[in-house]
């Protein structure tokens, strides 16, 4: 089915998440992120989600925090190549991935208090596994 | 004898499809060393076990998650 929807309208939801540099101001990282997204041709503006600092679970590099920030889009795949291109050779990117958005194959994506609510009952009901 | 089968840890939770960027649900699924959690042993059901697999490689490409816990240097 995916097959048939993919040949109508080959444009595909995808979800890409970025670290950034953590040294970098954030004004330069909106720019730098702006800058990417250009490169997509969106039709509608990408959903732009920053989660900020946080520290990396091992080094990379030289490396111990990053820059966290996850974007939504709609996009024709043939435009990923280049925006990939363009993330690799920014030295303020310290990775990036970009997957395709799945969450409308399951429930709807859960919203910030139901993840937090998920994540206050997660961590004091840790005793049923054995 | 069979030991009546665990209910779906993930199921309960009433989660459709695990996310990678969960990290705390994705946590409880890792073994002290940082290894995916067997679904015998945790009794998630294959559908979820196949996803959880998958969003446990990413969230560790993202460093969400350590490959490896407990290592120093």
């Amino acid at each position: 089915m995916a097959k048939l929807k993919h040949r109508r309208n080959p444009a595909r939801r995808y979800e890409a998440v970025y670290i950034f540099d953590s040294t970098l101001e954030d004004t330069a990282i909106a720019e730098k992120i702006e800058k990417h997204q250009t490169l997509l041709q969106l039709a509608e503006p990408a959903t732009i989600e920053h989660w900020g600092r946080r520290q990396l679970a091992y080094k990379i590099g030289r490396h111990e925090a990053g820059y966290y920030v996850i974007s939504q889009f709609t996009t024709l795949p043939a435009t990923l190549p280049e925006f990939e291109r363009a993330l690799k050779l920014d030295e303020g990117v310290v990775r990036y991935l970009v997957t395709l958005y799945e969450h409308e194959l399951g429930a709807p994506k859960l919203s910030d208090e139901e993840l937090a609510a998920r994540r206050r009952a997660s961590d004091d009901d840790d005793d049923d596994e054995e | 004898m069979r030991r009546p089968k665990k209910p779906c840890p993930i199921t309960e939770a009433g989660i459709r499809h695990v996310d990678y960027k969960d990290d705390r649900l994705l946590a409880r699924f890792i073994t002290d060393y940082g290894k995916i959690l067997p679904s015998r042993l945790s009794g998630v059901d294959a559908r979820h076990q196949r996803q959880l697999a998958k969003s446990v490689k990413r969230a560790r490409y993202l460093a969400l998650l350590p490959y490896v816990k407990g290592q120093t240097a």
